[in-house]
């Protein structure tokens, strides 16, 4: 179909998310935009989802450390924040995210917010809870693996 | 700003951890609620720059071994929670003037009420508002939850109790920033201004409690002065 004049297109306001999960975790566009939509619908109802329009645009997850570029209507940027910070799990896998900003391009959005966080991930054994563990760490901090899971921890806690 | 998390381990995330994500979030400082949990704020505030408050949540059965707790850790933490949960727990939270926080007072079958609300402001002990259950729930706990957050929101507005804001995350990654809980505030019927006045409360009882265990606090309102022998 042919597409609408410019003056009477929807405008668009684009959230910057940053995403962490474990870091052995799998998620990708689609399980994002899934658990997106459920938030919405749960939090939001269908009126309020269909107003906001929430699509995620922009997707990249390695390593435990994602980014996502999430498109919603101007004016509804209150409720897409709020379902987004509704986002607990995705497929299973417990994530946290945080809203960098809000442009009004993708392009301004990727580049005022995002960073392309390098996750230089490297193997380690680390001294923890009195033993020796095995951790994977990035930065200042680590993930060190426990018998029932990991836990997340900074280099502060490392001897 | 503050926040109170649980950390390792009782949660999954290292204080350190919780006190970073915190810092980036744009929180002043962190309420850590787990007893147990080994950290040194100093080398925390000074490396994320973030002010770290060792504090605790007694999780208690019932009013008798709640007041045990409270008598023995009262004076060595800021900041002391009582876990509601209970009517009779919920009860002897709101009326013991030593207690700080009253957290989750309608988790399981706790209730509360007109009486109780007014028993709170007259001990200045803070209610929370768990947020936690809004962003982590889903279905019937979730709609439970919302209608006992109105309830206590109806409540406190009457009665002027004094409230904290809280998200409850036991790992850094159930951390939300402050704009992110507003936004889920203003969803679920509070004011923007709400939520924000909960977050800055944990600040005001970390400083009065900090002010209280000064050597020279006699009481509210007294100090040693100068001309004191």
């Amino acid at each position: 179909m042919k597409h609408l004049p410019k003056h009477i297109r929807p405008r668009w306001r684009y959230l910057a998310v940053e995403i962490e999960a474990d870091p052995d975790a799998d998620i990708d566009r689609g399980a994002f935009q899934r658990a997106l939509w459920y938030a919405a619908g749960n939090l939001l109802g269908d009126v309020g989802s269909a107003d906001a329009d929430l699509t995620v645009f922009g997707f990249g997850f390695a390593d435990g450390v994602g980014e996502a570029i999430v498109r919603a209507r101007r004016g509804e940027t209150d409720p897409a924040r709020a379902a987004l910070a509704c986002i607990d799990r995705v497929d299973g896998q417990p994530i946290g995210l945080v809203v960098r900003g809000i442009s009004g391009t993708v392009r301004a959005c990727e580049e005022s917010y995002l960073r392309d966080r390098s996750p230089d991930l490297t193997e380690d054994s680390v001294a923890f809870a009195d033993d020796q563990r095995s951790a994977i760490r990035r930065d200042d901090v680590a993930e060190i693996s426990l018998p029932d899971g990991f836990v997340a921890a900074t280099e502060l806690d490392l001897h | 700003m503050y926040e109170a998390v649980a950390a390792y381990p009782a949660g999954d995330s290292t204080v350190s951890r919780q006190a970073k994500t915190a810092a980036d979030y744009g929180y002043d400082g962190l309420v850590v609620r787990t007893r147990n949990a080994a950290f040194d704020a100093d080398a925390i505030s000074d490396r994320y720059g973030i002010d770290v408050v060792g504090g605790i949540e007694i999780d208690a059965a019932d009013p008798e071994a709640a007041a045990g707790a409270v008598g023995n850790h009262r004076p060595e933490c800021p900041v002391l929670l009582v876990r509601g949960g209970t009517d009779a727990l919920n009860r002897y939270a709101v009326e013991a003037d030593r207690v700080d926080v009253l957290s989750r007072p309608l988790a399981g079958d706790g209730d509360f009420n007109h009486v109780l609300a007014r028993a709170a402001a007259t001990n200045r002990v803070f209610i929370e508002f768990d947020l936690g259950v809004v962003l982590r729930k889903s279905g019937g706990p979730r709609v439970q939850a919302l209608k006992g957050l109105r309830k206590l929101r109806e409540l406190v507005e009457q009665y002027d109790t004094p409230f904290v804001v809280s998200a409850t995350a036991d790992s850094h990654r159930e951390l939300r920033a402050p704009r992110e809980l507003r936004a889920v505030g203003e969803q679920i019927g509070f004011r923007a201004e709400q939520i924000t006045a909960g977050l800055e409360a944990w600040g005001e009882i970390v400083a009065r409690n900090r002010e209280r265990s000064e050597e020279r606090f006699i009481e509210p309102g007294v100090r040693r002065g100068r001309y004191e022998p």
